[in-house]
């Protein structure tokens, strides 16, 4: 698998404040890519930098091999986004904006694919100055995927979206990457994006703390199963009492991870201590978990 | 750069504003013609036609807000990130932005010119452009005052790329333009007491008059040569100053 954009050592300050301490990532052809961090953790100045829109301190950006900087443009030929908000201009329509953006190549073609795919067709000739926050959204994201490129980059996708258009959307994002098209895309909304993404980098304080694939952090963050039983107050002290460790929280939860016997030494503990299992349900930890868990632990290594 | 340019005049055409801005400066050149047959003494023939019926000074006006509003507005609706994070660079956008105002100037002068022309035949069929100095009048008037209006015009794109809303850029073009203009009178007193004062651009303003009435060189002790060589090279300095704060903002 080729590696479209590959981003090494990457600083920024603005001032005096560090927002990027040496950011390293890679994302490969066709690939979607989450990227998540908590408010200020420098997502969108990533991305920024990704297009060459600010100066950087250090580092290097390769975009399919071509460095990109804020004075190095040629690489950005093959790339669509969506920073922070729209542009929209009020006084074009949906259909002028697409037809000021797309390459003439196949130019009617790619717009009514991208007008069909987000649902746009009902308003898509008249003013954007008429269009509501939903509207704007998506005529932004049209307007980063019209020309096909092979990178894009979209910060909050979701953001003003009802849930029939974030479904539009991940089925035109799912669509475009199968024919390989790679996406970095930042979202506060981590359901969706677990949705979505082949792949998840996860900043805080400037640095990339980790950079996985979905599949391997399913794999790592194991599945949880919660107990209920007759006496759960019995049940967690014969549990703890087997040397087994409890999630969290007021339920009876362990998690099975590569260790393949912790369900069965925690029945085996529960059943031995002559207390009745009524239920157990399965789950497996969503992406929101794991990151506010990451989050956690690096304040606590703060503190 | 095609590309560029096109896109610019795509949206310059897609607003309605342009074509309000062309009706307004012909409906004023009607209502001058109209005057001109009315009260013949009253409005100067040959000088109405030379300024073309006063769309000179509505081609003021309509420069002033076209250059103005033409990046300020990228940052107003958010669309500077998508001009910017292209393939094109920031001296690519901001040259074919200065292009298509000039496209569009030149335009407006060919609509005025157009207007002039047929009035003159047609309402106005006793004027000889032929006879003593009626052509070469008009082209050293259109020649001066867009001479003139380039300075001025740079000026206005200097403050506008410090601003992040139209009305504002706007607002301070139209405000910036009567200042200079009263700056420019006020100067040409003081240029009689302290003569280095001549070397200051608002001095430039006076060109297009100059070319006219050479005996203004008596006031503002400039050579025409002189005038029109800095006129010229204030322009370019405020343009290229325009751009290095055009290339600093943050977007």
């Amino acid at each position: 698998m080729a590696t479209i954009l590959k981003v090494t050592g990457l600083k920024k300050a603005f001032g005096h404040h560090q927002v990027l301490r040496g950011v390293d990532f890679t994302v490969e052809t066709g690939h979607i890519v989450g990227l998540v961090g908590p408010n200020g953790a420098g997502k969108s100045t990533i991305m920024k930098a990704v297009l060459g829109l600010i100066p950087t301190n250090a580092g290097t950006i390769e975009i399919d091999g071509q460095a990109v900087a804020i004075t190095s443009h040629q690489a950005l030929k093959q790339v669509g986004a969506l920073i922070e908000y729209p542009g929209i201009y009020p006084f074009l329509t949906g259909m002028q904006h697409l037809t000021l953006f797309a390459k003439k190549k196949n130019r009617a073609e790619h717009i009514q694919r991208i007008v069909a795919g987000l649902g746009m067709g009902p308003y898509i000739n008249a003013k954007a100055k008429s269009y509501s926050l939903g509207m704007k959204q998506k005529l932004g994201i049209a307007q980063a995927l019209v020309n096909r490129p092979r990178l894009v980059i979209l910060d909050e996708p979701m953001n003003g979206l009802d849930p029939q258009a974030v479904k539009d959307l991940r089925d035109l994002i799912q669509a475009e990457a199968k024919n390989g098209t790679s996406f970095l895309i930042s979202s506060h909304i981590l359901s969706e994006l677990e949705k979505l993404a082949d792949d998840v980098l996860v900043l805080n304080e400037g640095h990339i703390m980790q950079e996985t694939s979905m599949t391997e952090l399913e794999t790592a963050n194991g599945v949880l199963y919660t107990l209920h039983t007759v006496d759960d107050a019995a049940a967690r002290t014969a549990i703890t009492a087997a040397g087994l460790t409890l999630e969290a929280g007021p339920g009876l939860t362990v998690r099975q991870t590569t260790n393949a016997t912790t369900l069965n030494r925690t029945l085996v503990a529960v059943v031995n201590a002559g207390i009745n299992i009524q239920s157990i349900d399965q789950s497996h930890p969503d992406l929101e978990s794991t990151f506010l868990q990451m989050v956690a632990q690096s304040k606590q290594k703060e503190a | 750069m095609g590309t560029l340019i096109g896109q610019e005049l795509f949206k310059l055409v897609h607003k309605v504003g342009t074509w309000i801005a062309v009706g307004v400066m012909v409906v004023i050149q009607f209502a001058f013609i109209a005057g001109g047959l009315i009260y013949p003494k009253v409005f100067n023939q040959a000088g109405m036609i030379t300024s073309d019926f006063v769309a000179d000074s509505i081609i003021v006006f309509i420069m002033i807000a076209s250059t103005a509003s033409i990046i300020a507005m990228e940052f107003q609706y958010g669309t500077i990130r998508q001009l910017l994070y292209r393939q094109y660079y920031r001296s690519q956008v901001f040259i074919s932005k200065l292009i298509t105002l000039v496209i569009q100037l030149v335009c407006l002068h060919l609509i005025a010119s157009l207007v002039t022309m047929v009035a003159s035949l047609v309402a106005f069929p006793d004027f000889d452009w032929t006879a003593g100095d009626h052509l070469k009048n008009y082209a050293l008037t259109q020649g001066g005052e867009t001479l003139t209006l380039l300075l001025l015009l740079s000026a206005v794109l200097l403050l506008a790329t410090l601003f992040k809303t139209n009305a504002a850029a706007i607002a301070v073009g139209f405000v910036g333009y009567f200042l200079v203009e009263i700056a420019g009178t006020i100067l040409i007193s003081l240029i009689q007491k302290w003569e280095w004062l001549k070397w200051l651009p608002f001095t430039m303003l006076m060109t297009s008059s100059q070319i006219l009435t050479p005996g203004l060189k008596s006031m503002t002790k400039l050579d025409l040569p002189w005038m029109i060589g800095l006129t010229c090279a204030y322009t370019v300095l405020l343009t290229v100053i325009s751009y290095l704060s055009f290339r600093r903002r943050a977007v």
